[in-house]
Parts: structure tokens; sequence; C-alpha cells
């Protein structure tokens, strides 16, 4: 991916495409989903992107911010998102109401490289609004699910109310052929079924696993990867193979602006998808 | 190349041939030996001795503000109205680097249509100068030039030695093809040699540029970044100046009472405080020494990934601009542990936020 | 999306009035103003002004009467959101600037003499998020044109307003002004809020501090560089603390001592 321009407008990559809201509902107190489609109908279907990758939503004098793509290209035409409000833009994305109008300008970043982990073993950890770019591993898995060997999904969430899309993970749970693990930290109805603990106590659930063929998928608050990334490295996997996703302010998406340089690496170009290899050597991080 | 030779009296008859249909812009003294590009309409404001502007030559491919487009629901329509065709005259050899480590980067990946236009339309016209104390370019191996040029004007004693650096270069001179002459003597290329081993001899300021990458990886945890980050007024104007910092902000300014708004684009600078802030009033540098560190990684260590080089150029701006004397040459002397408090012992020794 | 027009009501507490007038001086803009929100009350503009609820409260001036606190809270009470506009209603004005109380009645002597005031009762010079919630700030001395229509057209579409987190010295520096800081001149441009357009540099004077401090002053730097230009700790003080006086107070504390 990296190192080609693959974005929908090969002329000027900051003019956004027309879009409208197609559906959106709460999926917790401060997270909405959207569902979107872009009014030129051969754009929506001949859209093209890798989970991992993100948009940048635009709304009229409110601004734009980027936002993990949550839908899987295996099923093409409509693009979903996962959106926190957390200041202007999202504010305003929020007060939107199923066919108003947005900008979108993508698909951009590098994108995991989903392409060549074909027969391998997936590992996804997710915590909170992690889910976001997550899901569309997820769901682009399950889509795929003969190219890949085994599939194991671990979720976690502050409250049972704050997970967002649970309907859509337990659902996931009749399936036989994913392992599929939801943890809250506390429970405060007194209803979970699940797991009780942050998300690395799901670890010793994951039995037999072969860490060279495992390819590990996580994203999730700060706090979370410290622990998570601790647990796959016991499980011997080996770090060029473990996949984090990092997010920095960005005002382009295309590498220009500099706002989300980690040194020298530009977050919207050379990620936002790292190694966890990658991100051991980043200054600025440490 | 092709070389050819120019009248020195000839000069601004030339220029005056040439931009007939574009807009020439050539250093304009703006304040006491202070330089500034601008359009030129009298020919005598051209200051052909200066020897660097305030502002380099970006400023002429992505202006300060500048709006991209208009928005509506309907559509955008795009505003390239800064893309004039132009005829740039008198650029330095470090500033003509300065645009090839641009065009690098502005082309990387993604092709910045707004740089891309205003770079395509514009005719970059050299000219040869000698260092003052503040030029670095020796230094930075970026003080002759192979290429990045439509024309390049060495001066010699009564003429101008013109290289031909591209082909809507050698359409310049087909304007007025009298004024030049093919035949360089012996005696030019004589005159020619000794102004370039005198220049050579002239630069007052020697950096190690060859150690600075290491030095910035082994001294990345030194104090002396507390101790600029004291000094530094995070004030922006280092990057502002600099031929090679990129940096911007994007702005939506909606139009009253219409559902328009126009999107604009200003420079920004990662030296300021507000340029790493993200939501909920988080900031990634919040100290301002971390964002030194950040502007000396970009340029004495490395600048776009896969690309790799640093991307100091040796003009000298920081040095003349910086009001506290921070500046490629004195974080160099730090970096290579030499006399720091001669620059920064006015600040009291318990300062240390 | 037709909704009902934003109520928004203009206030002046003790300033100069420089805000309001500015507001009134968008004369193309104006009548676009009056149409798009329902302007309650806005004294230097019209008379049926009325008091009640509100979404927007614009509020000009420092806070230096007890009048002026009663009206301030009963404003609070009444808007949704609070705007303050202008360096006194954000930082006290230069009325704010002597910080410390007794300094201020020394000073109130100085000019007034020993008389009562009658109708209201006169206190130090404060900001009014002194004694009130603030929401959003508009910097300025007085306020930009620009800046002003910006502000008003985002919020007419809950936007809140653009923030000002940038010293002088970037516009400065747009404009292509040679540095009078590096140049030896006492120039506060690194440490006042930028919005202005560098207006005075561009003209050749130094910045005087007059939209406010901005987020993240390097003042201790600053002060040492103009202390080894050869100024003294009297007039650097006096010229930090002119414009920004109560924001600052702790600031020349503790450098001059
Ligand atoms: C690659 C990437 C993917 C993302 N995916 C999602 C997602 O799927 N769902 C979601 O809810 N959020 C996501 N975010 C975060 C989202 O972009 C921010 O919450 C959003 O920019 C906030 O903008 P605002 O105007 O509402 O907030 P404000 O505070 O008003 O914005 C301030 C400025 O900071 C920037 N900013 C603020 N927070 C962030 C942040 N965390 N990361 C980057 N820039 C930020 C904004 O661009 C804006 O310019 C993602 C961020 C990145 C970088
Ligand atoms: S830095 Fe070098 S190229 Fe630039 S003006 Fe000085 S001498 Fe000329
Ligand atoms: S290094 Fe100098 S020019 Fe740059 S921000 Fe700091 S004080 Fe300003
Ligand atoms: S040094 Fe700073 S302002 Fe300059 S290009 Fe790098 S990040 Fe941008
Ligand atoms: S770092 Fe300083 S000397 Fe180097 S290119 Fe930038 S302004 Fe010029
Ligand atoms: S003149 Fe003043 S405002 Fe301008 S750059 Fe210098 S210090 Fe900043
Ligand atoms: S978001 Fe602009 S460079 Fe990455």
């Amino acid at each position: 991916m990296n190192g080609e321009n693959k974005c929908m407008n090969q002329t000027n990559p900051y003019l956004p495409e027309a879009a409208r809201i197609v559906r959106t509902y709460p999926l917790t107190e401060d997270v909405k989903f959207f569902q979107v489609r872009l009014v030129d109908m051969e754009k929506a279907i001949s859209f093209k992107y890798s989970p991992g990758q993100f948009a940048m939503i635009s709304v009229l004098g409110a601004g734009e911010a980027p936002f993990s793509i949550s839908s899987t290209p295996s099923r093409p035409g409509l693009l979903e998102f996962c959106i926190r409000k957390a200041g202007t833009v999202t504010n305003a994305i929020f007060k939107l109401k199923e066919n108003d109008h947005i900008g979108i300008r993508g698909p951009y970043g590098n994108g995991f490289p989903i392409e060549s982990m074909h027969g391998k073993d997936i590992i996804i950890v997710m915590g909170g609004l992690g889910a976001a770019p997550l899901r569309s591993v997820l769901l682009y898995c399950l889509d795929n699910r003969d190219i890949f060997g085994r599939v194991a999904l671990l979720h976690g969430a502050k409250r049972p109310a704050e997970m967002i899309l649970r309907e859509e993970f337990f659902a996931l749970k009749e399936r036989n052929d994913l392992e599929c693990y939801l943890t809250v930290d506390a429970d405060d109805t007194g209803k979970w079924k699940e797991n009780i603990g942050v998300v690395t106590t799901l670890f010793p659930l994951l039995k037999d696993i072969n860490p060279s063929k495992t390819f590990a998928f996580v994203c999730g608050p700060p706090v979370m990867y410290k622990f998570v990334l601790k647990e796959l490295i016991k499980l011997n996997i080996p770090k060029n193979q473990i996949l984090m996703t990092l997010e920095r302010r960005m005002k382009c998406g295309v590498g220009k602006c500099g706002h989300c340089a980690i040194d020298y690496i530009y977050t919207c170009i050379d990620g936002p998808v790292f190694t966890y290899w990658d991100v051991i050597h980043m200054r600025e991080l440490i | 190349m092709k070389i050819v030779k120019l009248k020195k009296e000839n000069l601004f008859s030339f220029l005056e041939a040439i931009s007939e249909e574009a807009e020439l812009w050539a250093p304009v003294q703006k304040y006491e030996n202070k330089h500034s590009f601008q359009l030129i309409k009298d020919f005598s404001q051209i200051d052909l001795k200066y020897t660097r502007t305030i502002l380099p030559p970006k400023k002429l491919f992505l202006p300060p503000t500048f709006n991209m487009f208009l928005a509506t629901e309907q559509g955008y329509e795009e505003d390239f109205s800064h893309a004039t065709k132009k005829i740039l005259f008198g650029v330095h050899p470090c500033d003509i680097h300065g645009l090839l480590i641009l065009d690098r980067f502005f082309q990387h990946v993604f092709d910045d249509p707004y740089y891309s236009k205003a770079r395509q339309n514009t005719l970059i016209l050299g000219l040869s100068c000698w260092p003052d104390e503040n030029c670095m370019c020796k230094s930075t191996n970026t003080h002759i030039i192979e290429e990045g040029y439509d024309l390049f004007f060495s001066e010699l004693e009564n003429d101008y030695l013109v290289w031909i650096g591209s082909s809507q270069g050698d359409d310049c001179i087909r304007i007025k093809p009298g004024f030049f002459d093919e035949d360089i003597t012996d005696e030019d290329i004589q005159i020619y040699i000794k102004w370039q081993n005198e220049r050579d001899k002239a630069f007052q300021v020697d950096i190690n540029f060859v150690a600075m990458p290491d030095l910035m990886e082994l001294k990345y945890e030194n104090p002396i970044w507390e101790k600029l980050g004291d000094a530094c007024l995070a004030c922006g104007s280092c990057s502002n100046v600099c031929p090679t910092c990129n940096c911007y902000n994007v702005l939506d300014k909606p139009l009253l009472n219409k559902d328009t708004s126009e999107i604009g684009r200003c420079w920004d600078a990662c030296t300021l405080e507000s340029y790493s802030e993200v939501a909920g009033g988080e900031n990634f540098r919040e100290k301002r020494a971390q964002r030194l560190k950040l502007w000396y990684t970009h340029k004495l260590q490395a600048y776009i990934s896969k690309y790799g080089k640093p991307a100091c150029v040796g003009c000298g701006r920081c040095a003349s601009t910086c009001p506290v004397d921070i500046n490629v040459q004195t974080v160099a002397k730090a970096l290579e542990g030499k006399d720091m408090d001669t620059f920064w012992n006015r600040l009291s020794k318990e300062v240390t936020k | 999306m037709k909704k009902d027009k934003l109520k928004i009501g203009i206030y002046e507490l003790t300033g100069c009035a420089g805000c309001a007038l500015l507001i009134l001086d968008c004369e193309n803009e104006l009548v676009d103003i009056f149409q798009a929100a329902d302007i309650q009350s806005f004294l230097m503009a019209k008379s049926d002004n009325i008091d009640g609820e509100l979404d927007i409260a614009l509020v000009e001036g420092s806070v230096s009467t007890e009048k002026d606190i009663e009206e301030l809270m009963d404003i609070r009470k009444r808007a949704e959101i609070v705007v303050a506009i202008g360096l006194c209603s954000m930082v006290g004005g230069i009325q704010g600037r002597f910080c410390d109380e007794k300094e201020w009645k020394e000073n109130f002597k100085k000019v007034y003499g020993d008389i009562e005031m009658t109708h209201t009762k006169p206190i130090q010079s404060k900001p009014i998020d002194a004694y009130i919630k603030v929401d959003y700030y508009l910097p300025g001395c007085p306020i930009g044109k620009e800046q002003f229509l910006n502000f008003f057209t985002r919020m007419l579409r809950g936007n809140p307003p653009e923030r000002y987190p940038q010293p002088v010295c970037v516009e400065c520096k747009y404009n292509e002004n040679d540095c009078l800081l590096k140049n030896g001149i006492l120039c506060l441009g690194p440490l006042t809020s930028g919005g202005c357009g560098a207006i005075c540099i561009n003209h050749n004077l130094p910045c005087v501090g007059c939209w406010g401090p901005v987020e993240g002053g390097n003042w201790t730097s600053e002060y040492y560089l103009l202390k080894e230009k050869g100024f003294d700790d009297e007039l650097i003080k006096n010229k930090m603390a002119n414009f920004s006086g109560t924001k600052i107070a702790e600031v020349s504390e503790q450098l001059i001592k």
C-alpha cells in the first residue's frame, strides 16, 4: 500500500466527495454509528480500501477530522464509522441525521497488510473505541473465513453499557469458527454473563497458540497497550507480527501538514498501522 | 549543460523582455539590510547584492495563508489563484536546494496540487552570492547547484555566466538571442574559478553536519534540550522563515448567511504550543524542549521517512531571525558540547520549567 | 434545518465601548447579522431592549463596580453561553493593571481624592471570569472585525469559535516583518495572543500586548532577554503588566522582586 496514492481524487487529494448519511444510531452514551454512502454511485461502488485505513470526514463550517473505516472492503457500497464525541468536528457530526450531507476523502494510511496473512492465525485484541478499526479486520476475516487459520477476538470495555457494537459481538459468540471472548472492567448492571476484569484477564483462554504463524492486532486506549503487549510477548508472538494503530493529530491525511509526525515518520502515510517492532524504535513515543 | 554569457548592463532589459506575460519577482530591500522577494514594477528596486530574504521562496508556492477551495453542499470549487505565472529572479543556491527538498516532500506519495501548480508556473532564475556571517551552505554542501533552476546567473566582473538548466530556460534565452554570447573565453573561466575559490574561503561558519545525525541520536535525552526549551519563546518564527519547513494548518471559514465555507490553509510551526494539541486539551509535545527536538530532528537528522536526509540547507535564516539565538549554529555547537553559556547565560540557573 | 433564531444579547460593563462599536462598524454585514439572529439587547444599537432568556450573551468590559457584578450575575443566569469579548472582559483591561489591592486603593485616591461614590461602589477592576464561568473568549482591544464575523457565523451554526492560541509573531512573520525584538526593541509579540494581523509591527511599532497574554507564553525568557538588551526592571514590568495585568500578576512577582 505504502508509496502509492490510491485515494479517490487523483488530481486533488484535498477535495472531499459529497456523501450522505444512510443510517445512524447511538452505540454508547458518547459513541455513534454512522453508515454513509458517497452521492456518486460509481465512486461509491469503486471505493477501494483495506482494513485499518481511515478517511477524512468534513462537516461544512465545523472542519474535518480523521476516522477509521469500520466496515469491510468485502462489502462494498457503504462505509461505516464509529465516532466518539470529542470536540468541534465530532460534535457537529453528532448533530447530523439520516440523509444529511458530509464530505469524505480518502482512503488514507497504510492499512493492515491483511493480504499477506492468508493461512495465518489471527488474534484481535480491542478495547473501547479500538473496535472501530479492528471491526474492519474482523469482518474481513469472517467474510473470507476459509483463507485464514484460527481467528480469536478479545474485546474489553469499562462497563457493559460502554461496549460498542455489543449485539454484533454477542451474535459472533454463536459461531463455531471463531473464538470470541468479551469482558468488562466492572459490571454495574448485575446482568453481565461474560468475563469481568481487564482485557488481559482473557489471555489464559487462548490455548495452544502457534506463535510463528500468528498475527496479533491491538487497538485501544493508551493504557491498554502496555499490558496487552506484555501478554503477547509472553505468548512468543514475534514483535513484527504484532500490529497496532497509532493516533496523532491529523490535518491533511496525505503527508503534508506535518501534524501527525513522530520524529520523521508521518503517521498518516507511514501508518497509522505499525508493528510493535517499529514502535519500539520511535524515540518520541518512549 | 549549455553556458552562455550576458553583459551586466543587459540584465534588466532581458528580465523585462521575458516577463511580459508573467509576474517578475525579485529581491528588494525591505529594511536596512533585510530583503524580501517582491513583485517588481520598477527595475531599480531590485537589489542584486542581497544575501538572504526574510521569508524564503516557499512563500510564492504556498503563501502563508490562502484558500484551497470553496465548499458547499452542492460541490467544491478549487481556488488556484495563488499559482499565477511567475518568474522568480535572484534565487541563491541554498534556496534552490530548499525548493528541491520541498519538491520531494510535496510529491511524496501524494502530489500536493497547490504546491505543484504554482511550482510548474514559476521559472527559477538563480543568482550567485557571497556568504555573510550566518551563511552555512558550505557546511551543508548546498553552496553550489546542479539542478533545480531554469537559468542560473554567475556574476563575473562585467558579465554573467548563464547556465541553462531547462528547456524553458532555453526558450527565455531565445527571446533575446542578441544579448547572449556563446563564446566564453579562457579569461572568463579564470575569473570564474578564482571567484569560486575565494567564495569558498569566505565562509565564516563551519559546522560538521556529517556528525549531526549521530549526535542527535546520542544526545536525545541530554539536558541541553531543557536548557534550549527554557530559552525558546515558542514564537514559531524559525519554522516560518526556514525554506524547508512545510507544516500548515487547515481552516474552515464559514461565510455569513450562506451555506458556504472557505477552506483555507495557513503556515503552522511545530515550535508553537498549539501544534501538537489534540481533543480534550491533551498535548503530545507540551514542553518547548520536546518541540525543539522535533525541529532539530528534521533539520539535522532526518526529514521524510524513506528519504532520510536532514533538511537544513544552511541558509542562515534561523540565525538571523530567532530572538533568543536558538539556531542551527548554536544548537550544533551545543550538541558538540561547546560553549552553551555564551548563548543562553541570560537564563537564571534555577529556571527549568 | 431551519430552527428558531438564536437569541443574542450584547452587554457593556466597564470599558471604552470600543468592542461594541466594532460590531456596529460591520456596516456591510450588519443587516445580515440582525437578520440571522434575534438581537434582544444591544444598548448601543437599539432602544427596545429586552432582558429575557438568551442563547448567547456577549460581554464587553471589566467588572469595576458592584453594579457591574449584579448585572453580570444576571446575565449569567439568563444566558446559555457567555462570551467575554475584548481584553477588558477577558483580562481586566488597562484599568485592571494594578494587580495589588493596596496599589489600586492608592491610585484610586490619587485620581478621585476622598470623595464617596454614591450611585455604586467602585471595586478593583477584574475580568469577568473572576465572578462567573465564561464559555468562550474573543481576545482583542478592540476585537477584530473579521474575527467577530467568523465567531458570529460559527456560533450561528452551533460551532464553537476559533481559538487564538498563537502569538503575534506568527502573523508578524506571515507579513515578512523584520523582528524588532531581535533588533533590541521591546516587543511583546511572543507573549501576546495573535489574531490582530501584527498590525503594529507592520507599521514598524512594537507589540504592546493589547490582545492579552497568549497561552504558554515564555515570560521568563523574554524578561531575561530584555534585561540583556538593557531594559530596566520597572520598564519591563510596566510594559508587561499594561494589558495583561491580572493574568500575569504571578509571573511579574516571580521575576521582578
Ligand atoms: C487514524 C485515526 C483514526 C481515528 N479513528 C477514529 C474513529 O474511528 N472514531 C473516533 O471517534 N475517533 C477516531 N479518531 C480520533 C478523531 O479523529 C478525533 O477524535 C477527532 O479528530 C476530534 O476532532 P474534534 O474536532 O471533534 O475535536 P477538537 O478537540 O475540537 O479537535 C482539535 C483538533 O485536534 C485534532 N484531534 C483531536 N483529537 C485527536 C485524536 N485523538 N487523534 C487525532 N487528531 C485529533 C482534530 O483534528 C482537531 O484538529 C481517529 C484519529 C486518527 C488519527
Ligand atoms: S547560504 Fe550560501 S547559497 Fe545561501 S545566500 Fe549564503 S552563501 Fe549564498
Ligand atoms: S527557537 Fe527561536 S525562533 Fe524558534 S520558536 Fe523558539 S524562540 Fe522562536
Ligand atoms: S521542523 Fe517543525 S515546522 Fe518544520 S517541517 Fe518539521 S515539524 Fe514542520
Ligand atoms: S535550519 Fe536554519 S539554516 Fe537550515 S535551512 Fe532552516 S532556516 Fe536555513
Ligand atoms: S517583531 Fe515582535 S511580533 Fe514580530 S516576530 Fe519580532 S517579537 Fe514577534
Ligand atoms: S496528517 Fe498531515 S502530515 Fe499526516
